[in-house]
């Protein structure tokens, strides 16, 4: 249970505060309501590249790490599909230096043109390290392209392509800065040893200031339902054989997203899940295997990933998953199998309260998805989630005329056979 | 309003002048049997964390792998339940376990909810006393274990993890050995037997507790694991090989294609009790240890060749190394080496600016109060000066040093330690 307060700027920032006296810390977390979902099409990658240039210097401050190094801080930003993220941390006898360092940066960037050259750079060579440098790394562009046709989750959040990156320029910058990164765009979470009347003076002196802006209002197409089985095969050089299956689910608000997440720890999380049991251990067809789903704020993907073990055909391999997945859609999970997943998400949950920054950041982010107490009733909604509820919600998901499949073929498999 | 005083925007906002940084100290006490007991009891949620180290890293082990399949291996069957069972029981108390071998020592970790911690306790006692290693799932686990290996091997970032130490401390050394594909097929059952008997006993244990907790949970660690029937084993002491750096500095691995090339630098230093311990992982942050480093500055901020790059020490019980690594393009690998020799002979030859001294000196004591919140950190910052046979003095010594110590000091550190043609360097990447 994270108690807090709220309160709303007269320009439409809006703030939460949690209160935790055991640390000599405090977290300031911003959530700046822009993901890669925002993008246009022809120039994506954007809202992350985004997030590189908000440390290139404000109109005020020419140096933000610096800045808050200098303070005894530390920070860090996150971008996805759906939201921007910065998040930083300071002994809470300098708040006030979080406050001078958000505030500048959300009145104005410096707008450098050496940041935006060099950072282009930086994220070209993340986007090698983390997506083509790598096996198996572009099967995060290549899912989402074949899961998704109309929404803008069909690209990852680092870019479609490099070349998307490599041709930004600062008219761009400055365009997504004015449309997005506004007060009334944005929620301010602060936690740690900090009282209320010290974070609501700060914001008066800090954040009032600044204009409202126009944010636009979302309108992203939403999915046509998919009818027919899809499928891809690669092949690269990589040692092992490996599957992806992604079904279309729920949105992150959904009561099917609580179904699903249960239903992925009962078939893949840990020694005693269903499909670790057979496919990894009795029948041997996998060396690897998980089940997880996006956890994304529109309707998203619930993915079964696994390496094969050799020997062992892609064919095979996806009709012992699909066996699999049969079982749980003609018969509910045995009541014991619904109680650990759910004892283990509620253990999850308070572990995860232990840190004030994961306090804040999730107070910010359930703040956007319908309101910041919504944080508090994550296990009531889990526990919620009844045998005969995740069957229903199973059936409705596990289906191969929604889901796609992509083959991720060894390139020297296929060359010896 | 009458009057409005605009807003400064300009100037940081005056930081208070922190007070003296106040370290919770972990509490000892001593189990019937002997091993050792310390806790920290602190922090607001229902957690709890109970550590038990063993002698049991892989130098204890008379041949490669033994240590960390032994060590993984707890969990796949005791002599009373089968993986999925004890899989089963901690899933049902929502706990979570963790096992990790390391160099000198190997940790199996519980992380439970304080009301179910009674319940949980048991399959840990089970785990830690009785494990079975059944032969059907070490052959999975091997198995999987080599496909795994084969994956890794693709990743410039692994290939060059792995063969770096050797470098360093010699391929014999267990600091520096490169595992090969080929040893997993040397582990056999009977290792790990032998290798558990002598190496989970209560000598060499020792217990770290950490959470909110109350008092009946220190008997009921000693109930578990303070009794005088599970017996305290012989060990052999084992043998030692002599640290054999490689006599070239440079080397190359050639990983056709790559679009990225992995950097490892770095050399064999002293251990965390030598006097230079402290001096030295300051220089370290000026260098690669935080965001604002030199080498993040020049190398990602100012040239862009890498998403990232940083520098570490790293403390074993008979050594410690220092190392830099990174991943750059492979077209602009030798320049990204040419800047990070720069930085290095820089540290060595100009004085460090007053001004990048104080923010390195104020961040890192903010990040020093970071790395003490809460009890699961107060536990580890415990762990890491215990491990070494070092006392709190020492993190006193550290808060002392980054107050006092001078730029002058600094480079007498760094003229002492980083010469450029005392570094060993390895490139992992295509050929050019």
């Amino acid at each position: 249970m994270i108690q807090f307060e709220r309160f709303t700027l007269a320009n439409g920032l809006k703030v939460i505060v949690h209160r935790d006296t055991s640390t000599p810390m405090a977290c300031v977390n911003i959530l700046y309501n822009v993901g890669a979902r925002d993008e246009d099409p022809e120039k994506t990658g954007f809202a992350h590249l985004f997030e590189h240039l908000m440390f290139g210097g404000s109109i005020n401050i020419p140096d933000f790490d610096n800045a808050l190094q200098q303070a005894g801080g530390e920070n860090n930003a996150f971008t996805n599909n759906d939201i921007t993220n910065y998040y930083l941390s300071l002994p809470a006898t300098n708040l006030e230096v979080a406050f001078w360092l958000e505030s500048d940066r959300m009145l104005s960037l410096a707008f450098s043109d050496k940041s935006l050259e060099v950072q282009r750079s930086v994220v070209i060579e993340e986007y090698k390290q983390s997506y083509l440098n790598q096996p198996y790394g572009d099967v995060w562009i290549e899912l989402p392209k074949l899961a998704y046709k109309t929404h803008p989750y069909m690209w990852p959040t680092i870019g479609k392509e490099i070349d998307h990156i490599k041709h930004a320029v600062m008219p761009d910058v400055k365009g997504f800065f004015h449309k997005f990164y506004c007060p009334n765009n944005a929620i301010l979470a602060v936690s740690g040893n900090v009282t209320v009347e010290q974070v609501k003076a700060l914001c008066e002196k800090w954040f009032a200031p600044i204009p409202a802006g126009n944010p636009p209002l979302r309108k992203l197409p939403a999915e046509q339902k998919q009818t027919q089985s899809r499928k891809l095969v690669l092949e690269r050089d990589v040692p092992v054989d490996a599957i992806y299956k992604a079904y279309h689910m729920g949105a992150r608000m959904d009561q099917s997203f609580y179904a699903m997440e249960l239903l992925a720890d009962v078939l893949t999380d840990g020694n005693a899940s269903r499909m670790y049991v057979e496919l990894v251990k009795n029948k041997k067809m996998f060396s690897e295997i998980s089940a997880f789903t996006m956890e994304s704020f529109d309707p998203g993907l619930f993915i079964i990933s696994g390496k094969l073990s050799e020997g062992v055909t892609l064919e095979a391999a996806d009709e012992a998953i699909q066996e699999e997945l049969k079982k749980v859609v003609l018969a509910q999970v045995k009541k014991e199998e619904l109680e650990k997943a759910k004892n283990k998400t509620e253990s999850q949950l308070i572990f995860s309260e232990i840190s004030i920054l994961n306090k804040a950041m999730n107070l910010a982010i359930f703040e956007l998805l319908g309101g910041a107490e919504e944080a508090n009733k994550e296990t009531e909604k889990f526990n919620k989630v009844s045998e005969v509820d995740l069957l229903v919600e199973a059936s409705r998901v596990i289906n191969e005329n929604n889901c796609s499949t992509l083959y991720y073929r060894s390139k020297n498999k296929a060359n010896g056979n | 309003m009458e009057t409005e005083v605009k807003l400064d925007r300009t100037t940081m906002p005056v930081f208070g002048k922190e007070a003296n940084i106040d370290i919770v100290h972990a509490q000892e006490g001593k189990l019937p049997n002997g091993i050792p007991l310390y806790s920290v009891n602190a922090g607001t949620q229902d957690v709890i964390k109970v550590e038990m180290i063993f002698n049991a890293g892989a130098t204890q082990q008379n041949k490669p792998l033994i240590a960390d399949t032994a060590n993984s291996m707890l969990e796949e069957g005791t002599t009373k339940h089968n993986s999925e069972e004890i899989a089963s029981m901690l899933d049902y108390y929502g706990a979570f376990l963790e096992v990790a071998a390391y160099h000198d020592y190997a940790a199996v970790t519980v992380y439970s909810l304080g009301k179910h911690v009674a319940k949980v306790l048991p399959i840990l006692e089970e785990l830690v006393k009785e494990p079975s290693f059944p032969q059907q799932e070490l052959d999975v686990y091997l198995t999987n274990k080599k496909q795994r290996f084969l994956v890794e091997d693709k990743k410039v970032r692994a290939v060059a993890a792995r063969n770096f130490p050797a470098l360093l401390f010699g391929d014999a050394h267990p600091y520096g050995h490169v595992t090969k594909i080929e040893e997993y097929d040397t582990v056999k059952q009977a290792d790990l037997q032998s290798f558990h008997k002598t190496n989970y006993s209560p000598n060499g244990c020792a217990i770290i507790v950490s959470g909110k907790f109350k008092e009946p949970l220190m008997n009921m660690i000693g109930d578990h694991f303070g009794g005088s029937t599970w017996k305290a084993q012989q060990t052999e002491a084992s043998k030692k090989v002599d640290i054999t750096p490689s006599a070239e500095k440079k080397h190359f691995m050639a990983k056709e294609k790559a679009l990225q090339c992995a950097i490892r630098m770095g050399k064999p230093l002293f251990l965390k009790s030598h006097p230079d311990a402290i001096p030295f992982q300051i220089l370290n942050i000026i260098l690669g240890g935080y965001f604002g480093s030199r080498l993040m500055s020049n190398i990602r901020e100012d040239k862009g060749y890498t998403y990232g790059i940083g520098s570490g020490v790293v403390f074993m019980k008979d050594a410690g190394y220092f190392q830099i690594s990174s991943e750059v393009g492979s077209d602009v690998c030798d320049k990204a080496l040419i800047e990070i020799y720069k930085e290095l002979d820089r540290l060595c030859t100009e004085p460090i600016p007053q001004a990048e001294l104080q923010l390195v000196k104020n961040y890192a004591r903010g990040n020093f109060l970071r790395s003490m919140d809460g009890p699961f950190s107060l536990a580890e910052r415990f762990k890491h000066i215990w491990l070494h046979g070092l006392d709190y003095s020492y993190y006193e010594k550290y808060v002392s040093t980054l107050a006092e110590i001078t730029s002058a000091q600094l480079m007498d550190v760094a003229k002492k330690y980083l010469q450029k043609d005392s570094i060993y360097e390895l490139v992992v990447g295509a050929k050019k």
